[in-house]
């Protein structure tokens, strides 16, 4: 478990400038929070909590998208694998890592959601709701990401990413709205992106699980994929 | 004793984006001994480094099959006693001492007994003054001496080295032969990777020079460099010109003769009644060696 504790951390201190600029954002919302008349500008507020939630989203793929093609480019995978430390191991790392990110956004915009939104009338439960639905949908999102970045560079594996989870919405607009859970990224991201003062989203958490439970299908995926590839390309 | 490498049969290809395949290794087999210091020579794109990544687990065999320290190549659990450094050295940008620790960690090692490690380590690849510093800040020599640091904090009991020394001044140069040396004293394994043949003549037991992904030589370093062709005579008491190729210094004659030619050669001085002083096989160089085993490889494909 440690190696695997081990490289999450060391990914989390790798992406500490992405890091650090996205929370800039949060800091904006936080800066406008105390700015403005919340009573008056609170659907204003509420447009950009939404916007700056969705982010994590698409820095989750990019996050995610990059990883180990960026290891494995610059070399720096072959000194960590030449440990004990087991292909799985180092994707669970990387996995978890994400994770830590996507949390540590998520964590920010729900207290400066809280401060914000809840003295404006949105319930501070709801926000932490659909902090929970954002960090689940930017887990898997940046979980299938990590999968085609196994075998793609960053380009491909955020367009193949956006395939796996727009395909979805697709079915789901066209067919049936069930389609819609079959990869629930968008499905989770749009309670984010729909509620309001009138209706703040408190939903249902099977969701979640099952988003959870596919960033472990598509984890196992990538480690099935990744323990039949070569690491390291010959520099000769 | 089993092997400490071993290599039996094991083919890489590689294909290209056409498809074209690339045969990095053809059906190479090789041994290495516990405790030795084994020297793996060969021309860029021989196929050093794909053996060594096939053995590290970084590299999947096309064909055949490998074992280290007695497991399968790619067994993480015996990477623990398995120290590598990669040639052009690539490392996380933290500060020197914080970095070894992460690697020992990696291994399984913990609190003061890792703390105390990467500062001996340190001080043996004379980084210990700039333990504090990032090591995004170091020239390439010092990013090659942490790298040999964090192969060996761990203390392994098998060294695998892609070009350890290729960018280290002479002076750091010595302090690494030193530390191998005593590494192979203290009954490690050492797996080095080098084209700097007269650091590997020097520090060897054992050399395999590969060509174009086949052992093309293997043998004692002291074996491969005795040519067994050409013996070297040195005598007194004779004119410098009584031998083709002759050289004289302070009256002592030097000159070589083929092996097949001792005999004729000796009775020839004492007719002329010179004195010999010693006869012994040509040392070469392994660089000689090298260059005679690439061509004969070329030559020999050409045909």
């Amino acid at each position: 478990m440690t190696p695997v504790f081990l490289i999450a951390v060391n990914f989390v201190r790798e992406q500490r400038w992405p890091i650090l600029v996205l929370l800039l954002w949060i800091l904006l919302l936080a800066f406008l929070g105390l700015a403005t008349d919340i009573s008056r500008e609170r659907e204003d507020l509420l447009f950009i909590f939404k916007q700056v939630a969705v982010y994590v989203v698409v820095f989750s793929i990019f996050f995610g998208g990059s990883a180990i093609y960026n290891e494995r480019r610059s070399r720096r995978v072959l000194a960590v694998l030449a440990k004990d430390v087991a292909r799985h191991q180092y994707l669970s790392g990387l996995v978890i890592g994400v994770t830590i990110t996507c949390v540590i956004y998520c964590f920010s915009l729900g207290l400066t959601g809280s401060w914000t939104l809840g003295p404006a009338g949105f319930p501070v439960e709801h926000v932490w709701y659909l902090m929970v639905c954002l960090t689940a949908a930017s887990m898997l999102a940046g979980t299938v990401a990590l999968m085609f970045s196994t075998f793609l560079n960053p380009f491909f594996a955020a367009g193949a990413t956006a395939i796996v989870l727009g395909t979805p919405v697709a079915l789901a607009h066209t067919l049936s709205t069930r389609w819609g859970y079959l990869v629930p990224v968008y499905e989770l991201t749009t309670r984010v992106t729909s509620s309001s003062f009138s209706t703040p989203g408190l939903g249902t958490w099977w969701p979640i699980l099952l988003a959870l439970g596919e960033t472990f299908l598509f984890w196992m995926f990538s480690v099935w994929i990744f323990k039949r590839i070569d690491i390291a390309v010959a520099v000769e | 004793m089993s092997a400490a490498l071993e290599f039996q049969e094991i083919s890489k290809e590689y294909r290209n984006f056409p498809g074209r395949r690339i045969r990095a290794l053809d059906r190479f087999s090789l041994q290495v001994e516990q405790g030795e210091i084994f020297g793996f020579l060969g021309p860029n794109g021989a196929g050093k480094s794909t053996a060594i990544h096939l053995a590290m687990g970084f590299m999947l065999p096309t064909g055949g099959s490998g074992s280290m320290l007695g497991s399968p190549f790619g067994n993480a659990r015996i990477r623990r006693r398995v120290g590598f450094l990669a040639e052009n050295v690539a490392l996380y940008h933290r500060r020197a001492e914080r970095l070894v620790r992460f690697y020992g960690a990696l291994n399984g090692m913990r609190g003061t007994v890792l703390k105390k490690r990467a500062h001996e380590v340190l001080e043996a690849v004379r980084l210990v003054e700039h333990a504090s510093r990032n090591v995004g800040r170091f020239s390439r020599g010092m990013l090659q001496r942490v790298g040999l640091a964090q192969a060996l904090v761990n203390d392994p009991d098998l060294l695998i080295l892609d070009e350890p020394t290729s960018a280290l001044d002479p002076l750091a140069r010595v302090a690494v032969r030193e530390l191998l040396l005593k590494a192979r004293d203290a009954g490690k394994t050492i797996f080095l990777s080098s084209h700097l043949l007269s650091e590997v003549e020097l520090v060897c037991d054992r050399v395999a020079v590969l060509h174009r992904g086949k052992l093309a030589r293997l043998g004692r370093t002291a074996d491969l460099l005795q040519s067994g062709e050409q013996i070297e005579v040195i005598v007194r008491g004779i004119r410098e010109n009584a031998f083709a190729g002759a050289k004289a210094e302070d009256g002592i004659v030097r000159f070589s003769v083929p092996t097949n030619l001792q005999r004729p050669t000796l009775e020839q001085v004492w007719n002329l009644g010179g004195e010999v002083v010693s006869m012994n096989p040509v040392r070469r160089s392994l660089e000689q060696i090298f260059l005679e085993v690439t061509a004969q490889h070329e030559a020999g494909q050409k045909i």
